[in-house]
């Protein structure tokens, strides 16, 4: 294999990964685009979300689209009890405490997966049979075209629900002013419950597909995608969503090539490191708009 | 799994209760020896774990089952470190200032033991790991021995297969840089490879528990070798061995005795076959004692005992003899019993502990054949 052919392949290994952390990435900016709250919880979403998808189809026997569906249905149930339980009854108590609330529910749901799953890692059924095609001088195998694939109808299902419908309107106007939204008649608890499921939903496809990928699930996995995600999220500008995308796939296109032409040892730093620079030069993230604050 | 756990309850609960009546009914003549167990229930190496679990309390029944030490029954306390080093420094510490026992089995992976071992040796406080391989844990001190060879023995000896008898020129290495099991095992593998005239096209690594290796195994992909050598534990070999045929690396894999795990073959998806491991012993070999554990095991557990198993089994029977030498709990004199013991008939051979506190034994050569472990060949030290 040709230097260049190695290239393309980390870029490709690199796409593949970095949009499973778009797909995180979006549910940490709308979460914090409506109530500017930092879900620390949301790792732990797209975790619960690997373990529904991993019990729909070793339980149900379920096939990959039915266990996905099933899967981001649950983790959207689970998004909303989360922010109704612990979120809203700190809407308006100072942002410290809805933040280590967060931190807290982290913990919580990592602690009561590992009690209800076990610790042990466990093998990810292989629904899919795996085949390699050749992409040029470079392969791409089914299962990262299945990763790019799902990643690219949720965006876009997503950019049409936030664009073109009532719902996705009431959405960007809370975010915009809730107090104003709330005159205008706009259900706000709804809309925020809305978002969560929204956002859950879409970590927990992302689990699923990390899931598949590396046949490999465990309680913990959630902890560095979700950071990675929150990173990727302010990468782009924290609170627009088309910033998460572009973010995600930065940080995993420069994972990959760090370890391909780096150490590995430098693949968690490099997106942190990456993050320090885009904060430095231009500090409300690569789309976002640096605005004063508010008075 | 939940089967050996009922049974290891049951078992402490009849320990208990024999315990309680050892004071109102003296069924014992004399008071209990304890013993501490450090082993990893759950986590990424959780199979390790639970076998040499079900090994040790199996021991531990016979050995009350013959009449204890010279009379004196042994006590179990078994502790979960979840294979984490700060869990496994904390139960020594336990064990030691609060149990007060007399001697203490485990941990059981190299990291663990490398963290547990200077705090007993500190405390004067004779240690067995039964797994643990890293070449620097004895050295810690006169209290610390094992029961399984050390990793320059076994990253030796699979450097050796892979040049003589597998005629390999061109080998890369895929290895954990933050686990000292998995490094060190690199390391002599590496060395003894180039001595014997083989090339290593390239080292990649990983941090533990990364699940993404597709990096560097296009990396090693594009040098062409002729096979990859995988030091680690199966939780992220499983992965790494899909994931590489997956990028179209159809070599043979080598590996070591971290492979040792039922589970390996799930997280594998079958693409661990045909693959090369070196261990500590074969269900094949025909030799009595370890035919005689085998069908013990069996019989109380229901599944063929893994390498693990044997170590903790051997491990011990290791502290049996050293404690009935000793007659007392007196832990100096258990230390130059335990560094003196030999001609144990063992699982996995006859032990005789060398200066170092490591025992000397063979070690086996395994291919891993439609599922199965197939005895491909056996070293002498």
């Amino acid at each position: 294999m040709e230097w260049y052919a190695l290239l393309i392949q980390q870029v490709i290994n690199g796409l593949a990964l970095g949009s499973v952390y778009s797909l995180i990435a979006l549910g940490y900016t709308m979460v914090y685009g409506i109530i500017k709250l930092i879900n620390f919880a949301h790792g732990e979403i797209y975790m619960l979300g690997a373990y529904f998808g991993f019990y729909a189809i070793t339980v149900w026997k379920l096939h990959l689209a039915p266990a996905l569906i099933i899967s981001m249905a649950l983790a959207s149930l689970l998004g909303i009890v989360l922010e109704r339980i612990a979120y809203k009854p700190l809407r308006n108590a100072p942002r410290i405490a809805a933040l280590i609330t967060a931190i807290g529910a982290s913990l919580f749901l990592q602690s009561a997966a590992q009690f209800t799953f076990g610790a042990n890692f466990k093998p990810f059924p292989q629904v899919i049979p795996f085949k390699r095609i050749a992409l040029g001088p470079a392969y791409i195998t089914n299962r990262q075209l299945i990763m790019f694939g799902v990643a690219l109808i949720l965006m876009v299902v997503l950019h049409i629900i936030v664009q073109y419908t009532r719902v996705g309107r009431a959405m960007r106007a809370v975010s915009l002013d809730k107090e104003a939204a709330m005159l205008m008649g706009i259900n706000v608890d709804r809309i925020i419950s809305f978002t969560f499921a929204l956002g859950s939903s879409l970590a927990a496809a992302g689990g699923i597909l990390v899931g598949m990928y590396y046949n490999r699930i465990d309680p913990y996995m959630g902890m560095m995608p979700g950071l990675k995600g929150f990173t990727a999220a302010v990468l782009g500008g924290i609170g627009v969503i088309p910033g998460a995308v572009i973010g995600g796939l930065i940080m995993g296109t420069a994972e990959n090539l760090v370890v391909a032409f780096g150490s590995s040892t430098f693949r968690d730093a490099v997106a942190f490191a990456i993050l320090i620079l885009v904060l430095l030069l231009k500090p409300g993230g690569l789309l976002g708009k640096s605005e004063n604050e508010k008075v | 799994m939940s089967k050996t756990k009922v049974k290891a309850k049951w078992y402490l609960g009849a320990l208990a209760i024999l315990l309680i009546s050892s004071m109102t009914l003296s069924v014992w003549a004399a008071s209990p020896i304890k013993i501490g167990l450090v082993t990893p229930l759950t986590g990424p190496v959780s199979t390790y774990g639970i076998s040499v679990r079900d090994a040790v309390v199996m021991g531990v029944e016979e050995i009350n089952a013959r009449g204890g030490i010279n009379g004196r029954p042994l006590e179990l306390l078994i502790y979960d470190d979840k294979g984490d080093a700060t869990e496994a420094a904390n139960i020594t510490r336990r064990l030691i200032d609060r149990d007060q026992v007399a001697l203490i089995i485990g941990p059981v992976i190299t990291p663990c033991v490398l963290a547990a071992a200077p705090i007993a040796q500190e405390a004067r406080m004779p240690l067995i790991t039964p797994t643990g391989t890293g070449d620097t844990i004895t050295a810690i001190g006169d209290m610390i021995f094992r029961a399984a060879y050390k990793d320059s023995f076994q990253g030796e000896t699979m450097a050796i297969f892979a040049r003589e008898n597998l005629k390999l020129e061109e080998v890369s290495i895929l290895y954990d840089v933050a686990n000292d099991y998995s490094t060190g095992l690199m390391n002599s593998f590496r060395r003894k490879f180039q001595d014997l005239g083989g090339k290593i096209t390239s080292v990649e690594s990983y941090a533990t528990n990364d699940n993404d290796f597709s990096a560097q195994l296009t990396s090693i992909l594009m040098r062409n070798p002729e096979a990859l050598f995988l030091p680690d534990y199966y939780s992220a070999v499983g992965p790494i061995m899909m994931q590489s045929r997956q990028l179209g690396l159809e070599v043979p894999l080598l590996g070591v005795d971290g492979w040792d795990s039922a589970e390996l073959a799930d997280l594998a998806g079958g693409y661990e076959e045909g693959g090369y491991f070196v261990n500590h012993y074969s269900t094949d070999d025909q030799t009595a004692s370890t035919q005689a554990f085998i069908s013990n095991f069996e019989a109380l557990y229901g599944t063929k005992p893994d390498a693990l198993g044997a170590l903790g089994y051997d491990a011990i029977l290791i502290a049996e003899a050293a404690l009935k030498a000793a007659d007392s709990t007196d832990p100096e004199a258990i230390k130059d019993a335990l560094g003196t013991a030999a001609n144990i008939a063992a699982a996995t051979g006859t032990i005789n502990m060398d200066p170092e506190g490591t025992p000397v034994k063979s070690v086996v050569i395994l291919q891993i054949q439609e599922g199965k472990h197939v005895l491909v060949d056996k070293v002498d030290p």
